[in-house]
């Protein structure tokens, strides 16, 4: 599903959420959309889901969303399972209502991945723990098939192997079922190998729309010998260090020339690609006065 | 009509059984009652005229106030959910002035064998309106709580004025203030009344939820 933002803008009160946002997803891909806090990641998704009426334009395969039966029938927006579930209703009972209202709901994969997480079925909703509850919302998000899912912070409060068996539950679905997804996440690290294209957005204004590979490939890794490195990377801008005895490894931002490749070789220096989450403290968070 | 189906479904059933309890509870209660004093009111009609209107009320709070972000939340517009919770309504109230209507019957059966006395009570359209209307205003309520925060407050008012016209065909439910005979002259009229307050409350729902946005809750 392709989605076209077109001079978006949200505001709360005196606070603007979205800020003249323009992109567009050319979709059947798994985009990443990160963001540090308030940075305008919740509103953005609520508008594309239709939760929101837009100042601007929103479409999905060129369809309006807002108010638009056959554009929001396309949509899944999980932002913690509260929307998609009453506290008071049964796990059980949350399923039914996506059995009920989903055209594209699939429930047998609802039950076995309610049976991956452990969720149980007769629980009430308000009574699972946090992580529980991340887990309801992976379940809605995924066995609703839709066309475009977006899952924002589907990973609060859940331990580290829940965590794996989402990421391992999303791949496999993705893989047997092509669609357009957009996660939002803080833990970018481990889901970077996930994402296709990352979009990162800062103060409510796109920062960076590109390839994951591309925008790895925008950074180097430089390790080895610590003054070899300090040398090597004297005059470049550095992300981050870290030193461990002699040897040190530096984050470098920016594209190397040949003659810095054959410097590096000569150093005995080793280079290798970034970490996205690096990248991404880098370019929205001022250094120097600049981005 | 998936949003119409599971909401009759579920919620009617849920009044119905609601209903059907507390009409034991009612029927015990006035046996208890019966070995202290006299019976000389319907127990029912307390139940049908004072408690049941606000049991409506709520439901139509809950639907709004739950239900709506969660039809949103699975691809289903404010619209069709409207247009749904509207229908869901009228169904609702007819359920429940049908039950109260089978309760007066049984009660009057009861009351008969054994030698007690019953106040009057409303006509079974009467009550329809009543719980139509209380629960289009709880929509209304929760539209506007729901949108505007505190100042949600200022639909209270005005949700006060359209249920006051219900309860004046229905004795032990109240009268209308300044004009408390106005009913009366008018007769079966009078529940014209109470289709254009439902008119009004429905109007009122639509017009503050039709783009409302769904905000973050916490569990």
């Amino acid at each position: 599903m392709r989605v076209d933002v077109q001079g978006l803008t949200l505001r709360y009160g005196d606070v603007t959420a979205v800020d003249d946002m323009s992109f567009s997803l050319s979709g059947n891909k798994i985009y990443g959309l990160l963001g540090r806090n308030g940075s305008g990641k919740t509103s953005l998704m609520s508008a594309l889901a239709g939760y929101r009426k837009p100042s601007g334009s929103v479409q999905l395969d060129g369809e309006p969303v807002f108010e638009n039966a056959a554009a929001m029938r396309q949509v899944c927006l999980v932002r913690h399972t509260a929307d998609a579930a009453d506290k008071g209703d049964k796990v059980s009972y949350v399923l039914e209502y996506g059995a009920a209202w989903r055209d594209t709901w699939d429930n047998p994969y609802a039950l076995e991945l309610v049976e991956l997480f452990k969720i149980p079925l007769k629980s009430k909703v308000g009574e699972l723990s946090l992580g529980q509850r991340s887990a309801l919302g992976v379940v809605i998000g995924l066995a609703s098939r839709s066309p475009l899912t977006m899952l924002d912070e589907s990973h609060l409060g859940m331990d580290t192997p829940t965590r794996y068996a989402f990421y391992d539950a999303l791949l496999t679905d993705f893989m047997a079922h092509p669609r357009t997804i957009i996660i939002s996440t803080h833990l970018i690290e481990e889901l970077a190998s996930l994402l296709e294209e990352v979009v990162i957005i800062d103060g409510g204004r796109l920062v960076l729309q590109e390839e994951a590979d591309v925008l790895r490939s925008r950074g180097t890794e430089v390790t080895g010998n610590a003054a070899d490195v300090d040398e090597f990377t004297a005059g470049l801008t550095v992300l981050s260090s870290k030193s461990l005895g002699r040897s040190k490894s530096a984050m470098v931002y920016g594209g190397l020339d040949d003659g810095q490749f054959v410097r590096a070789r000569q150093l005995g220096l080793e280079l290798g690609p970034i970490a996205l989450q690096d990248l991404f403290v880098h370019l929205t968070e001022p250094v120097g006065g600049k981005r | 009509m998936k949003v119409f189906r599971l909401l009759t479904r579920t919620l009617v059933t849920f009044c119905a059984v609601v209903a059907a309890c507390a009409f034991v509870l009612v029927i015990v209660l006035t046996f208890v009652v019966s070995g202290f004093r006299d019976v000389t009111i319907s127990g029912w009609n307390v139940l049908g005229s004072q408690v049941a209107r606000w049991f409506l009320f709520w439901a139509g709070i809950y639907v709004v106030h739950n239900t709506l972000p969660i039809a949103i939340a699975h691809g289903r517009t404010r619209r069709e959910f409207l247009s749904a919770a509207t229908g869901f309504s009228v169904v609702l109230a007819v359920a429940m002035s049908l039950i109260v209507w089978v309760g007066f019957v049984v009660e009057g059966g009861i009351y008969s064998a054994m030698g007690w006395k019953a106040d009057p009570h409303g006509s079974v359209v009467a009550y329809f309106l009543m719980f139509l209307v209380w629960c289009a205003v709880g929509m209304f309520c929760a539209a506007a709580f729901d949108r505007f925060g505190a100042a949600g407050v200022f639909s209270v008012p005005v949700g006060l004025m359209l249920v006051m016209v219900t309860t004046a065909g229905i004795p032990g439910a109240g009268n209308l203030p300044f004009v408390p005979d106005l009913p009366s002259l008018m007769g079966a009229g009078w529940h014209l009344v109470s289709v254009v307050a439902f008119a009004g409350a429905v109007l009122g729902t639509w017009v503050v939820a039709r783009d409302m946005p769904v905000r973050v809750r916490t569990l």
